[in-house]
């Protein structure tokens, strides 16, 4: 049996980390394909709700990731989220989510090789931990307009 | 001393409120009935007892309250931090309500305006009870796996009846995210992710708000503790950014504000 | 129904070689909505846009993803391709293919299969993209720069230079600011009042600048292009239309030992007076407080001998509005205050003094017409001790940061005194010597050198005195603490350069943040330095952090640019990623229940509050409204909105969902 891949959904804000990942290719540094990125222009603007929804849509793991503290491109986005992350953190810890499959990070613009290495140490982490079979899942049924004409 | 029932009389006859918000005898002796008094005759029916746990903050927002014109509320504690939280939010104006606020031994006393909430809501204690810090506890402590599939098991049981939204005084969003469809972000059905998403959400969208009425779990008429959720929520908004809610009528909105030096160990 | 085309880029063997294109090519082709899927060498070369312009009208596309590199790279040019041909540029996205998968992963049909996946997001995502339009904004092409020292002078010079109105407000009854006090300027020693001075006339004579002194910014409202501002002319008691500067005012007035403050509190003015006697405008002001007509309600000795009849005793305060486009924030600094420094004996000692005195004693027009005489009995002190980072980088006082400017102005105390008392000794304690700056280090080495100012590397511990001298008790720390003791007859403090006392207040009033000194934060800390947070307001000069002239003088000229090349255009377009507040049918008119609770979230007040009424007037709700022309598009709204009723445009929620739907 093959090796099970797991898939890992990363939410990045478009100014550091999107930049940082930039970095990792023009650097040729090689990871894991096993990453989906969604970009999107702070960490503040990433909703809980997205994280939950890609959990439903199979996601095994997912990461988030912004600018450094001091670095947010919107100066404060990245303050406001974390306050977030740290109550949804505890919601999931709670609920019995195993948080090793919710990574948050923070990796600039400047930091190619960390963004690589996070990729690849979730990829394992997660690997490791196998499918995430307990989370329910989404039925396509459930999307009252599942297809945008 | 005033008795709830003089006092809401005088009230109403002074003309100083139009209506008074409290509780009644409900269908039978262990239940209680929000009452809307606005007779000076009806204020003998007022009880306060043990019976009555609802949030009667809730009905301060529904639009024929409003349209009778001031009113007293009937609080316990929570009650009255309601108060400041819709202060905080925009929600009602600084002399728009009378808090008749009863404590724990009966005394009743007159709260004409915020300010004097801010005061008496500062010198009551507030905290979690044994019964609740133990159940939070008993779940901490089970191990991931189980603890998970508690929850599922729980939230399983929920139909999304949104009956804790109905009782929940800071749920009074004109659209809830619930009716939303564009994107679906709940699935409409009560299926497990439906489930999880509607209580994870509304657990979020209370956290740093929730006054800790524990309205939510009174309501849910499968009996889950999603109360629980809430409280956790809120201890945690206290430990880790010293911020409470219902505390104050200024907006102090633990999710719409920072600190440089906001806790992160759990970021890489 | 959608018509997407799909445009994969091999980027010559870039991502040809790693990712199987034409198969990627084939899978977007069978995307439902996709009626154009192709693969080519160069998308970005002038046949791979034709490649892209030819579909769009050909096949009438509705929206476009080209794969290729990142967007941070080439986002604009196939958006511009795009508009050429009539598409709305927001209705192109592209995928990732090179960074973000043939560059870090090994060539294979994961790889392959990752490129599909990104290309079939994207095409989810535009399915859901709307037009967007720039966003214009009107511009009011008056600038308001607050604060007349020389980073105002320079920012309202540079602007009015540019061609565009200038109103310049200063709270003190002359501009000029802490520069004027200044004796000689370090490292060239040109006397500080002889550049100021011409820049001071040239303001007051500038056809494009109104000069509003003895004023003070009231309140703002409105944002960039479009801001309201009230401005608190108070009462001078003088008609500056009548007065002519004669002085005979001056003269004649009875109350003759009021501290000056220009002097530092070394030298006596009248209640009556110019600051100093350069002021422009050059027209007195009655110091209330301190006026005999005021305080007993006799003497007019002034309006009495006023050949002008310009007194005018009932004056009251005047609010003006303006309209402005821009506000250049240069409120400048204040030094330390004396309670801090009881150690040190300043207040209790008058021959202990700060930096900022000493700037007057040295000076031609100070209160001793530069002879260095110390403030007790005049006499010209033998020894000077100058305590450097007095104040500055010292926890204790709860102020970490560097003052920046007192080992240079230190060096130059020294080297001045030096000069002006031959047989004197100066000794300066220091913690470090930081003189980082064209020629600054040359100038420190030239005090030390050739001036003889003996530097000690320590700190001092105490001041007292002793038989008439002021005992300086230290340790010199680079002969292994030895103790050092030195009799001095003036001691002067490099004290710590300070916010305004109301920086606070003020910056809440402008609703810019500053930091925890108090000073403004600027929007970047690197790449934009003379921004504030709040768009439409820029900064410079020493309100913002402790800095020189050459510097300050940067920094205001960086600021004018900013705002001459805000008013270049009439209008400012904007990119239309922001946040907008739906709107529904009534009787909702939006779904907002207005809890505002996303106003504190947004980094850059943006959100608005907005009635919606009846036909009949009355208030039916009120609700939140994103000012588009302040919003910069973050989103923190977004996320922090429970009923969803605040999006972002270009990342709307449905955009965002249907990625992750696809996934």
């Amino acid at each position: 049996m093959a090796e099970f891949e797991p898939k890992i959904v990363a939410f990045v804000c478009n100014w550091c980390t999107y930049a940082g990942a930039d970095l990792t290719g023009t650097s040729r540094i090689k990871y894991s394909p096993n990453v989906r990125m969604i970009r999107l222009p702070c960490t503040g603007r990433i909703d809980f709700m997205l994280l939950l929804q890609a959990f439903g849509q199979g996601a095994d793991g997912i990461v988030v990731s912004g600018c450094h503290p001091g670095d947010c491109h919107y100066t404060s986005g990245n303050f406001h989220a974390r306050r977030r992350w740290m109550l949804f953190r505890r919601l999931l810890e709670f609920l019995g989510v195993d948080l090793r499959r919710v990574h948050f990070a923070w990796v600039s613009a400047a930091e190619g090789a960390k963004w690589a290495e996070l990729v690849n140490q979730v990829v394992e982490d997660v690997r490791k931990l196998g499918p995430y079979r307990e989370f329910p899942r989404r039925l396509a049924a459930a999307d009252s307009r599942a297809e945008v004409a | 001393m005033d008795t709830l029932q003089t006092f809401a009389s005088a009230k109403l006859a002074a003309g100083e409120v139009k209506i008074v918000i409290g509780y009644q005898a409900g269908s039978d002796a262990t239940r209680a009935r929000p009452a809307f008094v606005s007779d000076t005759a009806e204020a003998a029916s007022l009880i306060y007892d043990d019976r009555c746990r609802q949030n009667l903050a809730v009905y301060l927002l529904k639009p024929e309250v409003r349209a009778a014109g001031r009113a007293a509320v009937v609080c316990g504690p929570a009650t009255l931090r309601t108060l400041l939280q819709y202060a905080a939010e925009n929600r009602i104006a600084a002399d728009a309500v009378v808090a008749i606020a009863v404590d724990a031994d009966g005394t009743v006393t007159e709260l004409a305006d915020l300010e004097a909430v801010e005061t008496h809501v500062a010198r009551q204690p507030r905290g979690l009870t044994p019964e609740q810090q133990a159940e939070i506890d008993r779940i901490d402590a089970l191990p991931l796996g189980e603890r998970w599939q508690w929850w599922s098991r729980e939230l399983g049981r929920c139909f999304k009846c949104y009956a804790c939204r109905a009782a929940c005084p800071l749920c009074y969003c004109s659209r809830c995210i619930t009716d939303v469809n564009q994107p679906q972000w709940i699935p409409v059905a009560a299926d497990p992710l439906g489930n999880l998403e509607w209580n994870v959400v509304r657990a979020m969208h209370l956290a740093g708000r929730c006054v800790d009425c524990g309205s939510c779990a009174e309501a849910c008429p499968q009996g889950i503790r999603i109360d629980l959720l809430n409280r956790v929520l809120a201890r945690e908004a206290v430990v880790d950014f010293g911020v409470a809610a219902g505390v104050s009528r200024r907006k102090d909105y633990a999710l719409a504000s920072f600190k440089p030096d906001d806790k992160e160990e759990f970021i890489r | 129904m959608s018509r997407i085309g799909v445009f994969i880029c091999h980027c010559g063997e870039n991502i040809g070689a790693t990712v199987d294109t034409a198969a990627v090519a084939a899978a977007s082709a069978d995307l439902p909505g996709v009626v154009h899927s192709v693969d080519y060498k160069y998308m970005c070369s002038d046949p791979g846009q034709n490649l892209i312009k030819d579909a769009i009208r050909e096949k009438k596309l509705s929206g476009v993803v080209v794969a290729a590199c990142s967007p941070r790279m080439h986002e604009p040019t196939f958006r511009r391709a795009c508009q050429e041909v009539g598409l709305n540029p927001y209705l192109c996205e592209m995928a990732n293919l090179r960074e973000h998968c043939s560059w870090v992963h090994e060539q294979g049909e994961a790889t392959t299969e990752k490129a599909a996946d990104l290309v079939r997001v994207m095409v989810e995502k535009v399915k859901r993209n709307r037009p967007l339009y720039p966003i214009n904004v009107p511009i009011t092409k008056t600038a308001l720069v607050l604060g007349g020292g020389i980073a105002g002078i320079q920012a309202a010079l540079d602007i009015a230079g540019a061609g565009h109105r200038v109103i310049l407000v200063e709270r003190e009854a002359s501009i000029g600011g802490h520069m004027a006090q200044l004796s000689e300027t370090f490292p060239t020693l040109d006397c500080s009042q002889c550049i100021l001075t011409p820049r001071m006339v040239e303001v007051a004579q500038h056809p494009n600048i109104t000069l509003y002194t003895y004023s003070e910014l009231e309140r703002v409202e409105g944002f960039i292009g479009n801001f309201r501002a009230v401005i608190r002319k108070k009462a001078r008691s003088v008609d500056e239309s009548a007065c002519t500067g004669c002085g005979a005012c001056i003269q004649k007035c009875p109350t003759k030992k009021i501290p000056s403050e220009f002097n530092a509190d070394l030298g006596p003015r009248t209640a009556i007076y110019v600051p100093f006697p350069q002021a422009v405008p050059n027209k007195p002001v009655i110091d209330r407080d301190h006026c005999t007509y005021y305080r007993t309600g006799k003497c007019k000795v002034c309006e009495k001998f006023c050949p002008a009849n310009a007194i005018r005793f009932d004056q009251e305060d005047l609010l003006v509005e303006v309209e402005v486009g821009a506000i250049v924030v240069t409120t400048g600094y204040q030094v330390a205050g004396a309670a801090e420094f009881g150690e040190y004996g300043y207040g209790e000692y008058p021959d202990v003094i700060t930096g900022l005195q000493f700037e007057r004693l040295a000076s031609a027009s100070g209160p001793t017409q530069g002879v260095i005489r110390r403030p007790s009995d005049g006499k010209v002190p033998e020894t000077v001790v100058f305590i450097a980072c007095a104040g500055s980088r010292d926890a204790a006082r709860g102020r970490d940061y560097c003052s920046k400017i007192c080992c240079m102005y230190t060096a130059k105390h020294a080297m001045l005194y030096r000069h002006k008392v031959h047989e004197g000794n100066a000794y300066v304690f220091y913690m470090d010597i930081r003189a980082g700056g064209k020629m600054y280090e040359e100038f420190v080495r030239r005090a030390i050198e050739q001036d003889r100012v003996r530097y000690v590397r320590g700190r001092v511990s105490r001041i007292f005195e002793r038989d008439g001298k002021l005992v300086v008790k230290g340790t010199d720390t680079l002969l292994a603490g030895r103790p050092v003791e030195i009799q001095a007859d003036l001691v002067v403090l490099a004290t710590a350069m300070i916010p305004q006392p109301d920086a606070e207040t003020f910056a809440q009033k402008l609703k810019i943040s500053y930091d925890e000194d108090r000073f403004l934060s600027e929007a970047h800390p690197k790449l934009r330095p003379v921004e504030m947070n709040t768009a439409g307001i820029y900064v410079a000069g020493a309100c913002q952090a402790p800095k020189d002239i050459p510097e300050t003088v940067a920094q205001a000229s960086g600021a004018a640019a900013k705002v001459s090349g805000l008013f270049s255009k009439d209008e400012l377009s904007r990119e239309p990623v922001v946040a907008v507040v739906n709107r529904c049918a009534p009787p909702d008119f939006s779904t907002c229940v207005g809890c505002f609770l996303c106003e504190s979230a947004c980094p850059y007040q943006a959100i608005e509050h907005e009635e919606i009424r009846a036909r009949d007037g009355s208030a039916i709700k009120t609700v939140a409204k994103v000012n588009q022309g302040v919003c910069q598009g973050c989103g923190t709204c977004v996320a922090l909105c429970r009923s969803k009723s605040i999006d972002l445009q270009g990342f709307t929620n449905e955009q965002v969902f249907s990625e992750i739907v696809i996934l």
